[in-house]
C-alpha cells in the first residue's frame, strides 16, 4: 500500500505533464491549423534545435544572461532586504523607490534600457535584474523583519556586534523566506530573459523562438516552448532541492512532492 | 538599528557610586518612559532603587504590565532607562554583554541551530576551542536533562526542553548573572513545576546571581532569596520580602511548611491591594 502511494506522489508530476501533452495532441488534431501544431510535431523538432550548433550557443547564451543577472540581483537584493527589514530609516528610503518600480512591467522599460545601453547583452542583463530584485528583496524585508527581537538579543548578550548579528542571526533566520523569494526570482529570471529577447532580437532562446514565429515554422516555436518550459522545470526542481537541503531545520514535516526525482 | 538606543547624557556623567561589599547589581533611581503609537508617553517604571547581592536569588513580582520585564531588559543593557543608573559590578551598564545571560519566555533560541550548536554559540562567539567547547555543551546539556538530544533541532522540542536548551545555552557562556524573564510563563504546570526544581537544584549547586520576573506568587517564594513586589502601572517597588526558608528546599516539604504558606498569602494580599488602588479612579 505504501508502496503504491510512493509510487503515485512520485509519479505524479509526470503523469500531470503527460496529461496536459495528451490534452494538446488530442485538441490539435481537432482544430487541424497549422499555426497550431500537435504536441507530438513539436516534440519532434525538439532534437533538430538542440542538435544544431547555433540553437545551442543562442540557448546558452541565454542561460548565461540569466545566470548573471540572477546572481547580481540576489547579491544586491538580500542584503538590502535585510538592512531595510532590521533599519526603519533604510525601509522609509527605498520602500517608495520600489513602490514605484513594482507594478511597472520590467520589458517595459526595456525600450529606454535599449536606448541607454545598446542591444547587447548589459542591456537584457540589467532587466533581468530588475525582474529578480523586488521579489527577493522583498522577501529578505519580511523575513528580516519578522525576526524575533529576543534572539538578537541573545546574540548581543553574547558578545555579537552588529554586523555580526546581521550575518550570523538575521541572515539565516531570514533563510526560509530569503529563498523563497529567490525561487519566484529564479523563475521571474526566465520570464524577463525571453521578453528581453522578445524585444531585443539578436541572440538567445526567445529570438528563436520569435524569428520561427515570423517565418511561419510553428512546430519549432512550441518545440521552444517545450524548451523553455522544461527550462523553468528542471532550474526550479534544482533550487527546491537546494533550498530543501538549506532551510531542513524549518520544514514541516509534510512536503509536495515537486521535483522527478 | 533600533536594537539598542544609545544611553543619555546622564548616564556617563554621574559618578560611579561602587558599592562595598558584594553588590552585583545595582539600579539606581531608574525610570522608564515608552512612547506609544499614539505619540502618548507611557511610563513604564517609575524610580526604582534596588541592590542584589552576589549570589542572590531575587525574584520581581507584579501583575502583568507592571514594567517588571522592563527592568530585567535594562539589567540587561537591551533597553536604556530614560533616568537613572544601573550598574552591574559597580559598571554602569551600557549594552548587552556576557557578564548578564537572558533567558525569555519565548526561548529565542536560534532554530538553523541543533541543540548542540545552541548551546555552543557563547562558548565559541568567546573564542573556545571547538573540541573544548563541545565538551563543555554535552555536559551543560546533560545537566540539564536534554542528554540523547543534541543533534534536534528547536522545532523538534517541546516548550519545556526548549527552555531547557536555552537555559543551558545562557550558563555555557558562564554569566555572572542570570537574568530570566518569566521563564516558565509559557509551559504547562506540570512542566513549570519540574523545571523549578532543576533550575534550583543547578542553582544551589553553583549560586549564580539571579534575577527572576514572574507574576507567579509561589513560584516566587518557592525560588527567591528575596522577592520584589511591584505595583501595578507605573511599576513602583511596593514591598521587598525575604524568604527566609531553609536550603536545600524541596517542594514536597516547603509546601506544606506553614512559613512557605504565610509567604505566599501575605504576598498574594499585597498585590490584591495593588490591583484596588488601580481600581480606584
Amino acid at each position: 500500500m505504501t508502496v503504491i502511494r510512493a509510487f503515485v506522489s512520485r509519479s505524479a508530476p509526470l503523469m500531470a505533464c503527460l496529461g496536459l501533452l495528451a490534452i494538446w495532441q488530442v485538441a490539435a488534431l481537432m482544430l487541424k491549423t497549422d499555426s497550431f501544431p500537435g504536441a507530438w510535431e513539436a516534440i519532434k523538432a525538439i532534437p533538430s534545435i538542440l542538435g544544431d550548433q547555433e540553437s545551442l550557443i543562442n540557448i546558452l547564451a541565454s542561460i548565461r544572461r540569466m545566470a548573471i543577472g540572477f546572481s547580481v540581483a540576489v547579491l544586491v537584493s538580500i542584503p538590502l532586504g535585510l538592512m531595510m527589514g532590521r533599519s526603519r530609516a533604510i525601509a522609509s528610503f527605498f520602500n517608495p523607490l520600489l513602490m514605484i518600480t513594482y507594478p511597472v512591467p520590467k520589458a517595459a522599460l526595456m525600450p529606454i534600457i535599449l536606448l541607454w545601453l545598446g542591444v547587447g547583452d548589459i542591456a537584457k542583463m540589467l532587466v533581468i535584474f530588475l525582474g529578480v530584485s523586488l521579489p527577493v528583496i522583498y522577501h529578505s524585508f519580511q523575513g528580516a523583519k519578522a525576526i524575533e527581537e529576543k534572539m538578537l538579543w541573545s546574540g548581543a548578550a553574547m558578545g555579537l556586534s552588529a554586523t555580526q548579528r546581521m550575518i550570523r542571526i538575521v541572515l539565516p533566520a531570514a533563510l526560509p523566506e530569503i529563498l523563497t523569494g529567490c525561487r519566484t526570482g529564479l523563475v521571474l529570471a526566465l520570464i524577463t530573459m525571453v521578453t528581453s529577447e522578445m524585444i531585443a532580437r539578436q541572440s538567445g532562446a526567445g529570438n528563436i523562438l520569435f524569428n520561427a514565429l515570423d517565418m511561419g515554422q510553428y512546430d519549432t516555436v512550441y518545440a521552444m516552448i517545450i524548451i523553455i518550459g522544461a527550462m523553468g522545470i528542471g532550474l526550479d526542481a534544482a533550487f527546491e532541492r537546494l533550498r530543501a537541503r538549506l532551510v531542513r531545520w524549518s520544514e514541516p514535516a509534510f512536503e509536495i512532492p515537486l521535483s522527478f526525482a | 538599528m533600533k536594537l539598542m538606543p544609545s544611553r543619555p547624557n546622564v548616564e556617563a556623567k554621574a559618578a560611579p557610586a561602587r558599592q562595598t561589599g558584594a553588590a552585583m547589581i545595582t539600579i539606581d533611581r531608574v525610570s522608564q518612559v515608552f512612547r506609544t503609537s499614539g505619540r502618548r508617553e507611557h511610563l513604564a517604571i517609575s524610580d526604582i532603587s534596588l541592590t542584589i547581592e552576589d549570589g542572590a536569588f531575587v525574584s520581581i513580582l507584579g501583575p502583568s504590565g507592571c514594567g517588571k520585564s522592563t527592568l530585567l531588559y535594562i539589567v540587561g543593557g537591551f533597553v536604556s532607562p530614560t533616568e537613572g543608573v544601573a550598574r552591574v559590578k559597580g559598571k554602569a551598564i551600557r549594552g548587552p554583554g556576557p557578564d548578564r545571560g537572558p533567558v525569555f519566555q519565548e526561548f529565542a533560541l536560534f532554530p538553523w541551530k541543533s541543540v548542540l550548536g545552541n548551546v555552543m554559540y557563547g562558548p565559541r562567539q568567546q573564542g573556545v576551542k571547538s573540541g573544548e567547547a563541545e565538551a563543555q555543551s554535552r555536559a551543560l546539556i546533560e545537566k540539564v536533562g536534554l542528554k540523547g538530544f543534541e543533534h534536534f533541532y528547536p522545532k523538534e522540542l517541546s516548550g519545556g526542553m526548549k527552555q531547557r536548551v536555552a537555559l543551558a545555552r545562557t550558563l555555557a557562556y558562564h554569566p555572572a548573572v542570570l537574568l530570566m524573564d518569566e521563564p516558565f510563563g509559557a509551559l504547562d504546570a506540570h512542566t513549570r513545576t519540574r523545571l523549578q526544581n532543576d533550575l534550583l537544584k543547578i542553582w544551589e549547586r553553583d549560586r549564580k546571581t539571579v534575577l527572576f520576573v514572574t507574576h507567579s506568587v509561589e513560584e516566587a517564594v518557592f525560588l527567591s532569596d528575596r522577592v520584589v513586589v511591584m505595583t501595578r502601572a507605573p511599576g513602583r517597588i511596593k514591598q521587598i520580602v525575604e524568604i527566609d526558608l531553609p536550603r536545600p528546599r524541596r517542594r514536597s516539604e516547603l509546601l506544606l511548611d506553614p512559613r512557605y504558606q504565610k509567604y505566599v498569602v501575605d504576598i498574594e494580599g499585597m498585590i490584591d491591594d495593588t490591583s484596588e488602588d488601580e481600581l480606584r479612579p
